[in-house]
C-alpha cells in the first residue's frame, strides 16, 4: 500500500521526528510508514491523514505498491 | 506502577526477579551459595545495561524505557509469540524424548506444554472468540426468499 506521508512531511518541511512527535510515534515507526514496511492501525491513519488535512483514502492508496511511483 | 518512572520499571523487574531468584539460591544453602552473590552481580549489571538501553532513540531502547508505540508493541509481542513457539518446540521435543526412553525427567516438558497451551485458550477466550456477535443478516436470506416465494 502507498502513502502521501513522506510526500506531504517534506512538503510541510518538517522531519521524521517533528512528525513522530506530533503523531505521538516513535521515528522509527515514521520510517516504517513512510517506507511502507508498517501499515498504521486506523487511529493512526486517520490521526496522520487529519494532521496534513486529508482523507484517510487520499493519505494511503491500497491499489498502488509501496515504493511505486 | 504509574509511580514509577517508565524508564525504570524494566530494569527494577529485572533487578526484582533477580534479586529474588538469588535470595532463594543463598537460602538452598550448601557449598555452592557464593552464587546467589555472582548472579546478583550479574543482575544488576544487567539491570543497569536495561537502563541505559531505554535511553537510546531505537525500537529496543522504546521497549526497554516502556514507552513503546503501537508498531513496537507490535513487534514485541510478534517476538514474545516466536519465543513461545520456540519454548513449546522445545518441550514437545524433551517431552518425546523422554517418553521414548522412558525417562523421569518428561514431566517439566509436559508441564510447559500445558500452561502454553492453556495460555493460548485463555487467550482466545480472553480476546474475542467468545464474544462473537450474531450475523446481523441471519435469517434475512430466508425471509427475502420467502418473500421471492410468496410474490
Amino acid at each position: 500500500m502507498r502513502n502521501r506521508v513522506r510526500e506531504q512531511r517534506t512538503q510541510q518541511g518538517l522531519s521524521q521526528a517533528e512528525l513522530a512527535a506530533v503523531l505521538g510515534v516513535s521515528r522509527q515507526t515514521v520510517i516504517s510508514i513512510e517506507s511502507g514496511r508498517y501499515l498504521p492501525s486506523l487511529p493512526l491513519a486517520f490521526a496522520i491523514a487529519r494532521f496534513f488535512d486529508l482523507t484517510v483514502d487520499k493519505m494511503f492508496d491500497p491499489d498502488e505498491e509501496a515504493g511505486a511511483s | 506502577m504509574t509511580l514509577i518512572r517508565p524508564r525504570l520499571r524494566r530494569p527494577l523487574q529485572i533487578a526484582g526477579a533477580g534479586t529474588v531468584f538469588a535470595a532463594a539460591w543463598a537460602l538452598r544453602g550448601g557449598h555452592a551459595w557464593w552464587l546467589s552473590v555472582t548472579m546478583e552481580v550479574t543482575v544488576l549489571v544487567t539491570a543497569i545495561t536495561v537502563y541505559v538501553r531505554a535511553g537510546e532513540d531505537t525500537d529496543e531502547g522504546a521497549l526497554a524505557g516502556s514507552r513503546a508505540d503501537e508498531r513496537q508493541k507490535l513487534l514485541s509481542l510478534q517476538s514474545r509469540a516466536l519465543g513461545w513457539n520456540f519454548a513449546m518446540i522445545a518441550a514437545f521435543i524433551g517431552v518425546t524424548v523422554a517418553a521414548a526412553i522412558k525417562a523421569a525427567w518428561g514431566w517439566p516438558f509436559l508441564v510447559i506444554l500445558a500452561v502454553t497451551g492453556f495460555g493460548y485458550l485463555l487467550g482466545l477466550s480472553n480476546y474475542g472468540t467468545d464474544q462473537e456477535d450474531p450475523a446481523e443478516d441471519a435469517g434475512t436470506g430466508y425471509q427475502a426468499q420467502s418473500r421471492m416465494l410468496h410474490s
